[in-house]
């Protein structure tokens, strides 16, 4: 998958967790960025990329992102 | 009290109890909550509105959720994260509800447990349906 392709998916996926079909994801984005954004929104992210990607996370490798292009990369090193 | 672990819930677990309905259970939400709507808590207005006595509040029909996660599944280790319920039917004064929780998804990463719920009444009835996402706290 491309990376450009992931972040469509990623997008999609954060649009459903809060709702809002306007929201628009950068690299850059973090929790800053999006107010509803606290840590049960976390936890339904990363359960929500998790099957959608069909790949498992760990506690300590989410706690460590500190944006979403970081996710998206360590996304893209789970499928290589 | 249960206390099951993450580990030994599996997909398919369920878990249910049975409670009557009380017009003092009514009361009191009553007073905790300051909901005074006559609907709830004048018998010959929710009579007028076709209903067949005081209806029992949504919320607390819902509030037994709360005892379907905190001692029942998984019981002592509960955090209940997010509850989705919507409410089919009225309940009354009387009604004997079953609660149920069945496990139906579940997430190793966060310990989560994804139940789907329903309360019937002793008609069988389905009055209230919805979802838990519920940790399973470690020591």
């Amino acid at each position: 998958m491309t990376r450009e392709k992931l972040f469509e998916e990623i997008t999609e996926i954060f649009r459903d967790v809060f709702d809002d079909d306007s929201l628009v994801i950068v690299d850059e984005t973090n929790a800053d960025d999006i107010e509803d954004w606290d840590s049960l929104e976390h936890i339904n992210l990363v359960v929500a990329m998790e099957k959608r990607f069909n790949m498992k996370f760990n506690i300590k490798e989410v706690g460590e992102l500190k944006n979403v292009g970081e996710m998206a990369d360590l996304i893209l090193s789970k499928m290589a | 009290m249960n206390s099951y672990r993450y580990d030994e819930i599996d997909i398919g677990k369920e878990e249910e109890f049975d409670v009557v309905v009380t017009g003092e259970m009514l009361d009191a939400f009553g007073i905790i909550t300051g909901d005074v709507n006559p609907l709830h808590t004048d018998a010959d207005y929710a009579g007028s509105k076709g209903y067949k006595g005081r209806v029992a509040y949504g919320m607390l029909t819902a509030s037994f959720l709360s005892t379907l996660a905190g001692v029942y599944l998984p019981g002592k280790y509960s955090l209940i994260q997010s509850t989705e319920i919507k409410f089919a039917e009225p309940v009354y004064i009387g009604d004997r509800l079953n609660i149920k929780g069945e496990v139906t998804e579940k997430n190793d990463t966060y310990k989560l447990i994804f139940l789907k719920v329903t309360i019937r009444n002793g008609s069988g009835k389905k009055v209230c349906r919805g979802k838990m996402q519920i940790q399973v706290a470690e020591d």
